[in-house]
């Protein structure tokens, strides 16, 4: 399995801890994993950083995970890097718009670590 | 208890819901379960309440209330981490348990799912306070028991569309 640095956007730390542990748990082979409370901060790592895969919560302040998946296929950053949302909205309509904004994966909280295992790690060939 | 008229799902619809909520977000992120009850008072001084604002099809709020020890100790459950102190981490966690709850609870009633939003988790700590609503449509509270703790999930509803 190749080595993956991972970008785990989320307001919450205690979240962005729990889902970097189920990565692991999921068997991905992390070498790195960015973090970023917003989309503003989520922007800025991907202008700086090469990332391998996204991992982003909906409901941020200060910009929030379905404008941010937006401004980041708009300005064509990491254009090619699978991003999954991570989020308590998990109605289809709100799974349809992240389709359409440009997600490849959607997981809805609460998520066991099997859930992370079966929709992420076909989406970085593992 | 007052009860809604608008709303096409029962309360008691709500109240199944919320109870099934709670029990799924401690059984998938926590791995544990707890206690529905009837009646359990939270008898800690210093408790912490997560508060999740209602928008949409629901103006309201859900709010988790807990003392200090049970809100430390699912915590320490969420994150594998023994924690000592009513610190950030402890606030951030109850708060991110509430979001969870509460969207797990709207998930689950087919005229909230895709209509009700929700605010991001404000969290209160002190002794002795209350949450005023006034003149709620309906409020509902449920009473849970947690590692030989009590917390409560209590959701009021100010209106329906």
């Amino acid at each position: 399995m190749s080595e993956i640095a991972a970008l785990i956007v989320d307001d919450s730390s205690v979240m962005r801890k729990i889902v970097e542990r189920a990565l692991r748990q999921a068997g991905l082979a992390i070498t790195e994993v960015y973090e970023a409370s917003s989309g503003v901060e989520a922007l800025d790592v991907l202008r700086q950083k090469r990332v391998d895969l996204v991992l982003s919560d909906i409901n941020m302040p200060n910009m929030d995970g379905l404008e941010f998946l937006r401004q980041m296929r708009a300005q064509q950053l990491a254009p090619d890097v699978p991003v999954v949302m991570i989020t308590t909205e998990g109605s289809e309509d709100h799974v349809r718009e992240a389709i359409v904004a440009g997600a490849q994966g959607y997981i809805r909280k609460p998520f066991t670590a099997e859930q992370v295992k079966e929709r992420v790690l076909p989406l970085v060939g593992a | 208890m007052g009860l809604a008229v608008k709303q096409t799902e029962p309360v008691s619809a709500y109240g199944k819901a919320m109870d099934e909520a709670v029990d799924e977000v401690f059984r998938l992120m926590m791995g544990v379960s707890c206690e529905s009850m009837e009646d359990c008072p939270i008898d800690e001084p210093e408790t912490i309440s997560a508060v999740i604002g209602l928008a949409g099809a629901m103006s309201g709020v859900c709010v988790l209330r807990s003392g200090e020890q049970s809100a430390m100790r699912m915590a320490t459950a969420l994150t594998g981490i023994e924690m000592a102190s009513l610190d950030a981490t402890v606030k951030d966690a109850i708060g991110e348990i509430c979001n969870m709850v509460a969207g797990a609870w709207k998930g689950k009633l087919s005229t909230l799912a895709s209509s009700c939003m929700l605010s991001t988790p404000t969290v209160v700590t002190g002794t002795n306070y209350q949450l005023h609503t006034q003149r709620p449509e309906f409020r509902m509270e449920h009473y849970y028991r947690f590692g030989g703790h009590n917390f409560s999930v209590t959701l009021v509803c100010e209106s329906m569309q």
